[in-house]
């Protein structure tokens, strides 16, 4: 096609910019944009807002059982090629139970989880996830500077979602997760299930 | 509102739907070319949103972020398809005064425009109605798919002629 057409059609130049053989053509794709556009849909259907909203809730409400349980299914976990080439590598651990009072009941059901990653080239580390509104407040520590960070982090039990950010810029996600969840950005979350010895 | 609803208020976030799903919807139909498929999308795109909200950086775009999340749902579900999607019959809108001639013109000049929209790759689809049918500039474009304008403005250039091509075969 003409560049001085598709200079026209990028709204670069003005039809009267083209000459009188380019001109007839503008006008038949003028028309053809028009048809294309006349036949878009108008909106979304009536409902969608309540749909989408009951689905959410429909999740909301499957709860960290169903999720667990999906959790424990086999499945395949793809590593995500940019967490690999950033060297990242993060282990999570839960280390147990707090807040037990003396007569064995819970007085707070948070459980800690240590995450761990490997950024040997990193000059800070970030833990950010649902439980922190994903927003970077929770800092990983690498006191001996061997570039592996890790930090301890009170969770509630459920399922968790986060990333690390490298450098405050970096979002990378954790290659060796349970599992994980597409951020509708291109990159996934990583997941963590959590619960108690009470199995809740 | 992004900030009430990432502090846990439904009704936030359920007006935040409202006020997108009609962006989100015309490119999910015309992208997927059926209803059914774009209504999935559009939700599973509102629930990844909402999973998400606390990454959405400027509130004051929420608009355009949820627009990335729709078009990215988007073309996972095509790509996960990978299958020729059959173009539902839209709507008639253009004004035939009755004439059963022109409207089967009209019919079938439509259904041709469907099928060649549907034969362009992915992206280059996507960057041609973003620019031609729902009216984005290049910049807005290049801000909210993270993509640089001279890469867009490839594609679209791109779509132009397959889709010339492609309505030429058809004899349209």
């Amino acid at each position: 096609m003409d560049s001085r057409l598709q200079a026209y059609l990028d709204g670069e130049l003005p039809l009267e910019g083209l000459p009188a053989e380019l001109r007839a053509r503008a006008e038949e794709w003028d028309g053809l944009l028009e048809d294309i556009r006349a036949t878009s849909p108008t909106g979304a259907p009536l409902g969608l807002d309540t749909r989408v909203l009951a689905a959410l809730e429909g999740e909301r409400n499957a709860g960290p059982a169903g999720w667990l349980a999906w959790l424990l299914r086999p499945r395949m976990v793809p590593v995500p090629p940019a967490a690999v080439l950033a060297g990242a590598a993060a282990v999570v651990l839960v280390l147990g139970l707090f807040g037990l009072r003396d007569d064995g009941t819970i007085a707070d059901s948070r459980v800690y989880v240590q995450f761990v990653v490997d950024a040997p080239t990193a000059q800070t580390v970030h833990l950010v996830g649902d439980f922190t509104e994903w927003q970077p407040t929770v800092e990983l520590d690498d006191a001996d500077g061997d570039g592996i960070w890790s930090g301890r982090v009170p969770l509630l039990p459920g399922v968790h979602e986060y990333m690390f950010v490298i450098d405050g810029a970096d979002w990378v996600t954790d290659p060796h997760a349970a599992s994980y969840q597409d951020d509708g950005f291109g990159q996934q979350n990583a997941i963590v299930a959590v619960s108690t010895l009470n199995g809740t | 509102m992004v900030d009430r609803a990432l502090k846990g208020s439904d009704r936030a976030f359920g007006e935040i739907v409202r006020r997108y799903q009609d962006l989100l919807y015309r490119h999910a139909e015309r992208m997927t070319g059926r209803r059914d498929d774009a209504e999935d999308v559009v939700q599973s795109a509102f629930i990844k949103a909402h999973r998400n909200l606390g990454k959405c950086r400027d509130p004051e775009r929420v608009g355009a972020w949820l627009f990335r999340i729709g078009a990215n749902s988007c073309k996972d579900h095509l790509k996960s398809k990978r299958t020729t999607v059959p173009v539902e019959r839209l709507p008639d809108l253009v004004a035939t005064d009755g004439d059963p001639e022109r409207e089967a013109d009209l019919g079938r000049v439509r259904t041709d425009i469907e099928r060649a929209l549907h034969s362009l790759a992915v992206e280059h689809r996507e960057a041609f109605l973003m620019k031609h049918v729902e009216g984005w500039s290049y910049a807005e474009m290049s801000e909210t798919l993270d993509v640089s304008v001279p890469a867009l403005k490839m594609r679209v250039h791109r779509a132009r002629e397959e889709l010339q091509g492609l309505l030429q075969s058809y004899g349209s």
